[in-house]
């Protein structure tokens, strides 16, 4: 069930009257009218492009929890007629319709059944698998719903560029493969060796296959909960909060099984007894600022509606399923067709991997980094986990730093620095231990004196650059030990 | 310390910035000690990719400095840093990070197999990553590296005896590879701690040598 104009339901936006969704800094169009795309405004515009092609434009900036909100409504009207809804995005729900098939008596039945009870602008696909339903709903027409009965064959006559990352898709054409159909027909191991885990999820998808959900055995009890008996939480950001705890906890758990989720449930206690729960699938594997915001959007859902959470929340429970340890889903969610893939070319990629890598090694150890002022050359980087806004720094980079360690900085730094054995003579370094040799000292600089506050207990320390015949090396001696800072590698 | 003796001449044929700049599809290899300045060249390789995407640096033993980095020109709000102490887990991080990645810098640790690194080769290849990998144990298996430079001699200038500070780095290595054409040359890289790199082209010697790649 996909609504292509959720965005635009604005309840700030006059009512008839054209409008373009912007977000982001700089801010970007997501979504505008038929009239004003007609007009030449492409999604992914900055808004100053937009607003010199349609001057008299509603521009209204993107509230994903008011989407939220209001998808909710329709999520809850939809529950009544099938189970088991899994939320993707406000504007994009999948059913597992199975069950309901036999319940209704077939896909028509249902489908005219789902149909009643929606706003308009829904449009539904029904096929076998989320993404093939994701393409179907992609060709239905408001009323006129898409239900495919073959799917492989429906998905054979798909032009490639439905795949979604442009280069992949280029080199396909180029190769002359230019539907699913003809990429289906290829052997997969050739696809593979040629293009990786890209290739590979190509093919599956081509295929008609989504990827594989690997129910495993898990060694861990997966699912993660809190109890606010004492406190209840009442603002959807409070419960945002604790949720971030226990994604990562959750998250670092499945990380030891070399897995990771691809849909949630959210399970909410209210005060009064009230249990709420909202399954959320999301295209890849989620990390804790994904899920998190996931849980912000359900709160913000679910708080803003009458009767929503009464009390606040008491308990809150995160359990994952649809594990899986490898590939990934080419993306559900991209307008075929749109610009947006060409403004953000390569940027799935980039960030696919990083997600992964997040996966392998834990979001703390793939890492972004803003200057920041300081004096010695670790205080002067600001560490924060990749896919985090950058916080404000306390430290001004542009304040003079009386002091400051001179460039060039050594590229290899420690924030503890470990003890190294110098020989002195005199005040005068002569050897210095490297890992197991002692080097001579060809020449140094220094020392420069770093006095910090003494009365937060920060001690004197005397700064050193020692050249070897090995490399250079920054030195600190604080209270006749010395420390190994940094390496000018 | 004088330099070493090799007679000053030009490398005609070669134009030396872009021996030092990044190919996609490519492996360049930095082989020298930890302390020899091939930490700082290696990401001096993300500086003009890092003006289109993301890059991104694998660091295992947990100490690059990201400032090096913008010192020689990484734009600062696109360099992520991948720290992977685990030398097991190594392959798979640098196999998933190939993938999706532009440019990629990274520490090897001792013990990656000789077949996961033609793999990964074969990776870049297909991706047109540009990928630097710098060894810290023994140097790659031939064939891996399109580009290879090895530190043949380390130089600083500004200290003197307790006076001054480090201010110049001269930096000697010795190429070889496909990307000189499978010759072995001589390069002296400049670096004077600004966001330029300076090759010094009038270090050159025309040994024939083995390909690395």
């Amino acid at each position: 069930m996909w609504f292509p104009e959720w965005a635009l339901e604005r309840e700030v936006a006059p009512p008839g009257e054209p409008v373009v969704v912007i977000e982001g800094n700089p801010a970007r169009v997501v979504a505008g009218s038929a009239s004003i795309l007609a007009r030449g405004v492409e999604i992914g515009m900055l808004r100053r492009q937009a607003e010199a092609l349609a001057p008299s434009v509603t521009v209204v900036e993107r509230d994903r929890g008011e989407e939220a909100r209001r998808f909710e409504q329709v999520v809850t009207a939809l529950e009544k007629v099938v189970a088991r809804v899994e939320a993707s995005e406000p504007g994009l729900a999948f059913v597992p319709v199975e069950g309901a098939l036999r319940y209704y008596g077939g896909e028509e039945p249902l489908v005219e059944r789902v149909a009643e009870i929606l706003p308009p602008g829904a449009r539904l696909g029904v096929a076998d698998g989320p993404w093939a339903a994701r393409q179907a709903a992609g060709r239905a027409q408001e009323g006129r719903p898409f239900l495919v009965e073959d799917t492989p064959a429906f998905l054979a006559d798909l032009e490639v560029s439905v795949l979604g990352p442009e280069e992949l898709v280029e080199t396909f054409r180029w190769l002359g493969v230019s539907t699913l159909g003809a990429l289906a027909a290829l052997p997969r191991s050739a696809l593979a060796s040629r293009f990786g885990a890209a290739g590979l999820d190509a093919h599956r998808l081509a295929a008609g296959e989504d990827r594989p959900v690997r129910p495993r055995v898990m060694g861990v009890e997966a699912a993660v909960e809190s109890s606010h008996g004492g406190e209840p939480l009442v603002m959807a950001d409070q419960v945002a909060f604790v949720a971030r705890g226990l994604a990562a906890r959750m998250l670092a758990a499945l990380r030891e099984q070399a897995t990771a989720p691809y849909r949630v449930l959210v399970e909410v206690e209210a005060g009064d007894g009230t249990i709420r729960r909202r399954v959320w699938r999301s295209i890849d594997p989620f990390t804790e600022q994904t899920l998190t915001e996931r849980v912000w959007w359900q709160m913000k859902a679910w708080m803003g509606t009458p009767g929503g959470v009464p009390g606040g929340v008491v308990r809150l429970r995160l359990d994952p399923s649809d594990l899986s340890g490898e590939g990934r889903q080419l993306p559900l969610l991209e307008q075929v067709g749109s610009t947006w893939q060409e403004v953000d070319e390569g940027r799935h990629d980039t960030d696919r991997a990083l997600s992964r890598a997040q996966v392998l090694v834990g979001p703390d150890a793939v890492l972004r980094s803003v200057p920041q002022g300081g004096r010695m050359p670790h205080e002067r980087v600001r560490w924060l986990p990749w896919g985090e806004a950058p916080p404000t720094s306390e430290r001004s980079e542009p304040a003079p730093w009386p002091g400051q360690t001179p460039s060039p900085t050594p590229a290899l730094v420690s924030s503890r620095p470990p003890l190294v054995e110098v020989e002195w003579d005199d005040g005068m370094p002569v050897r210095i231990r490297l890992g197991t040799r002692w080097e001579p000292v060809l020449t140094w600089s220094g020392p420069w004196r770093l006095v910090g506050r003494w009365w937060r207990g920060e001690r004197v320390a005397d700064r050193y650059q020692i050249v070897t015949s090995a490399g250079a090396v920054l030195c600190v001696v604080v209270e006749g030990r010395s420390y190994l800072a940094g390496v000018y590698d | 310390m004088a330099l070493p003796d090799v007679a000053p001449q030009s490398m005609a044929g070669f134009d030396l910035e872009s021996i030092l700049t990044l190919r996609p599809g490519r492996i360049t290899e930095l082989d020298g000690a930890v302390g020899s300045g091939l930490t700082r060249l290696g990401l001096r390789f993300l500086a003009g990719p890092s003006t289109r995407s993301e890059v991104v640096a694998v660091d295992v033993k947990g100490w690059l400095s990201p400032m090096a980095a913008w010192e020689v020109g990484v734009e600062p709000g696109r360099l992520v840093v991948v720290r992977c102490p685990d030398p097991g887990m190594w392959t798979q991080v640098a196999g998933v990070l190939v993938e999706g990645v532009r440019a990629l810098y990274a520490e090897v640790p001792a013990g990656v197999k000789e077949h996961d690194l033609r793999r990964l080769t074969a990776l870049a290849r297909a991706r047109r990553a540009g990928v630097v990998l710098r060894p810290l144990g023994p140097e790659l298996p031939a064939g891996i590296a399109h580009l290879r430079l090895r530190v043949v001699e380390v130089r600083w200038e500004g200290s003197e005896r307790g006076h001054g500070r480090l201010t110049r780095r001269h930096l000697v290595m010795e190429a070889t590879g496909k990307a000189v054409a499978g010759m072995r040359r001589r390069i002296e890289v400049v670096d004077d701690g600004s966001n330029v790199v300076r090759v010094v082209s009038r270090v050159g010697a025309g040994e024939r040598g083995r390909a690395a790649g």
